[in-house]
């Protein structure tokens, strides 16, 4: 059995970290990830994680083992953000791992949650939103508007899941303060499935049209940028579309990595580079949608 | 007389849900089937989709329940679509898919005292639904006396909203549609 350590903070960039410990896909051999030295992770780390968990189990790879954080808040942060309880369906825990308790971290709006079918997208929708809208108006100063677009985010995020991947996901939706990076408030939709990822979901209908440079890049552009979608009704691709739009009004982030690319729409507070190829392959795909707090709002 | 369908009831009748978001496409297929059906059987000539009590309305649903059966409409001679009960989280969602199809839509807001048109429109097309919504039927040349514009420009901005199912013409006049 190989060990890969997880990354002490691991979060959208560290991902990358983690994808090259583990090397070629599938693993020709048993996995332990090696989590004794976390001490942070995002929800958009955390949901990733389970999508490895996953995939393995759903190739019929030997269940991976995961040994639990050392540190005993940051055990107790992951049992509240919900994760140990859904990585026990696809890791063999090791460690003690703590009771998962009745409440979240109140920066938590939503622990990690599968999403399975279209009834996962319209409950959770519904539990998260009067919360949400709360917490966006009086943290975020975001319009009411902006919350409700907030919303339509999140469910068109959490549905591309059931549309497009074949199979489950999860999704984790968290508050932060940034006060380094960008002096404001931050809400944070991470959701990450283990299904095919946009390169063979568009492949059929489009790797001919971009010939030689066809990849998982090329097939998030279409899908991100071009609005294509795998079905040839016009009214579909709408999703990402929409939440592009809602995200240029409110100068918000996204970024998709999907097998060996990741894509984002950068607004100015931020510097990542928009397309990064040729990563290290990770399974499935992974969406993570960053609002800030509006100026004048509270920091 | 126009047929009057109220999505929130409708919604928690087709999803059993406690939850009044119409949300997922999945939620806009089954609320669409059941919205044509009813039409299907009602003689009325102009629907009106109510929205009061609908919370969050997302992209996928949007496009179903409001761009996928204007379609469906048009290809029926002399039926119309209304939307009421709008509120402002609604409007970016049905105006994004609008937009998307090219697709038009008389809409009354929560609280509004007149209509709009939703979706593609133009300054004029706009000026001139709301002038024949104030001043109930007529011909391009009193539209046109109206709003203090050449008969052209008022044909030319009436052709529009008829092609658009905004009013109803007929023979050179036209009548503005029921609104609630």
């Amino acid at each position: 059995m190989r060990i890969v350590t997880i990354p002490a903070s691991l979060d959208d960039k560290t991902l990358d970290v983690l994808a090259a410990g583990i090397g070629e896909w599938p693993p020709s051999e048993g996995l332990l990830f090696d989590a004794r030295a976390a001490q942070w992770a995002s929800p958009y780390g955390l949901t990733a994680l389970l999508t490895l968990g996953q995939s393995m189990a759903e190739a019929g790879l030997t269940t991976p083992k995961l040994t639990v954080p050392e540190n005993d808040d940051v055990k107790s942060y992951w049992a509240r953000a919900g994760f140990f309880h859904a990585a026990a369906e696809c890791f063999e825990l090791v460690g003690r791992v703590p009771k998962k308790p009745a409440d979240p971290p109140s920066d938590v709006l939503l622990p990690v949650t599968p999403i399975r079918a279209f009834e996962d997208v319209i409950n959770v929708v519904g539990r998260i939103q009067e919360r949400a809208q709360r917490i966006l108006t009086s943290e975020l100063n975001l319009a009411p508007k902006a919350t409700m677009g907030f919303g339509m985010c999140f469910s068109e995020t959490c549905q591309n899941i059931v549309e497009h991947a074949g199979t489950g996901g999860w999704v984790a939706v968290q508050t932060y303060n940034w006060r380094k990076r960008l002096g404001r408030k931050v809400v944070v939709i991470a959701v990450s499935d283990s299904g095919m990822g946009f390169r063979r979901s568009l492949e059929a209908t489009e790797a001919k049209k971009v010939g030689d440079r066809w990849g998982d890049g090329a097939a998030l552009e279409l899908a991100l940028l071009q609005n294509i979608s795998r079905f040839r009704d016009p009214g579909r691709g709408q999703g990402l579309a929409g939440i592009r739009r809602y995200l240029g009004r409110w100068q918000g982030k996204i970024s998709v990595r999907s097998g060996t690319a990741r894509l984002a729409v950068v607004p100015s507070w931020d510097d990542d580079e928009p397309l990064a190829e040729y990563l290290p392959f990770f399974p499935g795909s992974q969406v993570q949608i960053t609002i800030p707090a509006q100026e004048a709002g509270p920091t | 007389m126009m047929q009057r369908i109220d999505l929130a009831p409708m919604l928690r009748e087709t999803l059993t849900t406690p939850y009044s978001d119409m949300v997922t496409r999945s939620t806009g297929v089954a609320l669409r089937g059941r919205i044509e059906q009813a039409i299907s059987g009602a003689s009325h000539r102009t629907t009106q989709l109510n929205f009061t009590a609908v919370g969050l309305l997302d992209f996928s649903c949007a496009d179903e329940v409001v761009a996928k059966l204007l379609l469906r409409v048009a290809d029926e001679e002399e039926h119309f679509v209304v939307l009421s009960g709008i509120t402002d989280s609604h409007l970016d969602a049905i105006d994004h898919v609008l937009e998307r199809h090219g697709l038009s839509v008389a809409s009354l807001g929560e609280g509004e005292a007149s209509a709009r048109v939703l979706g593609v429109t133009t300054p004029d097309v706009q000026t001139a639904f709301q002038a024949i919504q104030r001043l109930g039927a007529g011909d391009a040349k009193r539209l046109a006396d109206a709003l203090s514009w050449t008969v052209e420009r008022a044909a030319d901005a009436l052709q529009s909203l008829a092609l658009r199912r905004l009013i109803q013409a007929a023979g050179g006049t036209y009548r503005p549609l029921s609104m609630p």
